[in-house]
């Protein structure tokens, strides 16, 4: 009992020292992720006149009427129409976004195949998936569907993007923002505050305090879980801000909420048990980079792991971002519940997050010299 | 055995192969202040390390109160105030909430807690600052704030860690009154220096430790004496007397000198102030001009010197090398 009081009175002590610098640490959270949703998080949204070649293979009325319409707004800009080889080499040369190939049987899907097909280049995705719903509701409402195709040109930088979900690139990042803002929030929060606070003696006047110096250990690990908690939600309100939304409503919240912690609880203790081995700030900084970047790209941030080249696949299974960032996806994107998903997402969070804080117990140096 | 506060005996400790403490022995008896003096990286922290029990001897057996300070180290710690030499006040917080934390990280009862931060807060004379960010004050506040801080338990003993190391001399002498106060309230002082004239002034005891060492234990009338049973004459002189004064020193006389700019300096062991009353006479007869004369007993400077071989070292030598010692290992 006198151990979770005097772990409160350290957490309480945290969260005074938090509160100080409160508008500090808050426009430190929330810079960077404010940054990659205005730069990343645009990326296609608002495309106009890009660049397409059209192969016309039908050639029939109905199908000129389809181009019009498709060239009336300002939305795709038609280059040309032409072959489908010289379409091919116009993409391949970049001078268009994607070739937009009608079948003859078009506006009839042939064998249940799509009359439609749209080539683009891998590097391209995201304005593809940007034009992308214009060009399906435009061939359906002339009874027709489309089907993509990825064309191996230019250096392969990711496949489509939109994992299953209809969405845009912002509400992918949003997921993988939130994720950031804690995990680096807990790194960078609960380092600092256990290298400064020994290079000052705050420390060693705790280890003088008749209390138990798991108090330290659990006072700094709750404040500190519950700053980057704090983190995590201002980061989700900007991704309200921007327009993204929670498919799954309120449940999918406290599944947010649920994830982030342990996001939050796991990464405070590698931060503590780091740290407390450290002696400067200047190499903790360092050290919490190598730490952060690498699980934070390694979770699918800006892309899907799936499309990691193989050699680096395991290391992104091994990383427990990376199930945080897709249960978040999962309820953030679709508006079904994708159990086995969301079970695989938490139970490797939970496991995750107990073994770490285990661990801290034995491996958190609070030692003064 | 009761009489005691602390008995040590026989700690020794060992960083990798560097011996930071020899093997040192002492009591201190209770109600007294206790100074441990020595230069930089003697061994005076790592041992005030040991008796608050962030150190763990590497041999010997540490008793506070009774207490085994490893054995019992929640208890002892209960009994112990302590001021670090870095003055650790959280400067984002209210001088208020810094004492709040610690009266209950001290386990001060819920009900008393106020009270006393608020005592605390007129001891200090900070009351009109108590909600005021602590990192704001000044140094000598921040020192003040620290020592009330570290008698909200209402400890038995008081270690400080270089209580004035650093401040100027007005805060200095606050510093040694609000000592001296809680020594007379019955608290047991002990605290380390640097400063000479502050064990001089301030504790009924000193020990000398060197190089892992004590090298004496004693008042510092005690220490004095074991400079020399007399005193100390100091003779002032115009440069071109000098040759001329030390030649009757030394021959008329028979005294051992040493001279210092334009101070000639000797240590009388027997009939030091009817002799000195004779040097005096003489050099006036002779029509040396004195412009200073003076007879005293030695003072800490000399016992230092006589015991440790030298002056105060400089920061660069063995604190270093500890430190480097603790790295390696």
């Amino acid at each position: 009992m006198t151990l979770f009081n005097d772990s409160i009175t350290i957490a309480k002590r945290e969260m005074l020292v938090f509160k100080s610098n409160l508008r500090t640490n808050i426009i430190r959270s929330l810079m960077f992720p404010l940054i990659i949703i205005l730069f990343f998080g645009n990326l296609g949204t608002s495309v106009s006149n890009v660049p397409v070649a059209i192969v016309n293979l039908a050639n029939n009325q109905i199908s000129n009427q389809f181009i019009s319409t498709l060239q009336g707004q300002n939305i795709i800009n038609i280059i040309t129409l032409t072959n489908q080889e010289t379409a091919l080499s116009l993409l391949q040369n970049g001078e268009v976004t994607a070739i937009i190939t009608i079948t003859p049987s078009f506006p009839q899907n042939q064998n249940g195949n799509p009359s439609v097909y749209i080539y683009y280049s891998n590097s391209e995705f995201s304005t593809v998936s940007a034009i992308l719903p214009f060009i399906e509701s435009t061939a359906s409402s002339f009874g027709s569907s489309v089907q993509q195709k990825q064309q191996q040109t230019a250096p392969i930088v990711s496949s489509n993007p939109t994992t299953g979900a209809s969405s845009n690139y912002r509400d992918f990042i949003i997921a993988s923002v939130i994720i950031m803002a804690t995990a680096f929030g807990s790194i960078f929060g609960s380092g600092f505050s256990i290298i400064v606070d020994r290079q000052l003696g705050t420390i060693k006047s705790f280890l003088v305090a008749p209390i138990n110096k798991d108090a330290i250990l659990l006072g700094k690990l709750l404040a500190g879980t519950l700053q980057s908690l704090l983190y995590g939600i201002l980061a989700l309100c900007l991704g309200f801000l921007f327009g993204a939304g929670i498919a799954m409503g309120f449940v999918g919240f406290l599944w947010i909420l649920a994830l982030i912690f342990f996001v939050s609880l796991s990464f405070n203790a590698i931060a503590l048990i780091v740290a407390s081995r450290i002696k400067t700030v200047e190499l903790y900084a360092i050290v919490a980079q190598a730490i952060t970047l690498p699980t934070w790209f390694l979770s699918g941030a800006f892309f899907p792991s799936s499309s990691f080249p193989s050699f680096i696949q395991p290391f992104s299974i091994g990383d427990p971002l990376t199930y945080a960032t897709s249960g978040i996806r999962d309820v953030m994107l679709s508006g079904y519940f994708p159990l086995n998903h969301i079970i695989t997402d938490f139970s490797i969070m939970i496991i995750f997050s107990f073994i770490i804080v285990l661990m801290s117990f034995r491996l958190f140096k609070s030692t003064i010299d | 055995m009761n009489d005691y506060a602390v008995v040590i005996k026989d700690i020794k400790k060992v960083f990798g192969t560097f011996q930071a403490v020899k093997g040192i022995s002492f009591n201190i008896k209770k109600g007294e202040i206790f100074g441990i003096l020595g230069p930089n990286g003697a061994g005076k922290t790592t041992t005030l390390n040991m008796i608050l029990g962030l150190l763990k001897p590497t041999s010997g057996s540490i008793t506070i109160e009774g207490y085994d300070n490893v054995k019992n180290s929640i208890k002892v710690k209960q009994l112990l105030g302590f001021m670090t030499q870095e003055t650790v006040v959280d400067g984002y917080l209210k001088a208020r909430d810094n004492l709040e934390i610690f009266a209950r990280l001290y386990h001060v009862p819920e009900n008393e807690i106020e009270k006393r931060v608020n005592k605390a807060l007129e001891d200090a004379n900070l009351k009109e600052f108590a909600d005021k960010p602590a990192g704001t004050f000044s140094g000598g506040m921040q020192r003040r704030l620290n020592l009330v801080k570290s008698m909200l338990q209402e400890p038995s003993i008081l270690i400080l860690d270089e209580p004035t190391t650093g401040l100027d001399v007005q805060s200095r002498v606050g510093m040694w009154d609000s000592i001296k106060k809680l020594n007379d309230k019955g608290i047991t002082v002990i605290l380390t220096t640097q400063y000479l004239e502050e064990s001089d002034a301030l504790c009924d005891r000193i020990a000398i430790i060197d190089h892992g060492e004590i090298k004496a234990i004693g008042t510092a009338s005690e220490l004095k004496r074991m400079v020399s049973e007399g005193n100390i004459l100091e003779i002032t002189l115009k440069p071109e007397d000098i040759e001329k004064a030390k030649k009757i020193m030394t021959s008329k006389f028979n005294l051992e000198i040493s001279t210092r700019g334009d101070i000639i300096r000797s240590n009388i062991e027997k009939d030091s102030m009817g002799l000195s009353i004779k040097i005096a006479q003489y050099l006036e007869k002779e029509k040396i001009n004195v412009l200073a004369y003076s007879v005293h007993l030695p003072t800490m400077d000399d016992v230092f010197i006589k015991l440790t071989g030298a002056s105060f070292r400089d920061d660069t030598s063995s604190e270093n090398i500890a430190s480097k010692a603790r790295f390696r290992r």
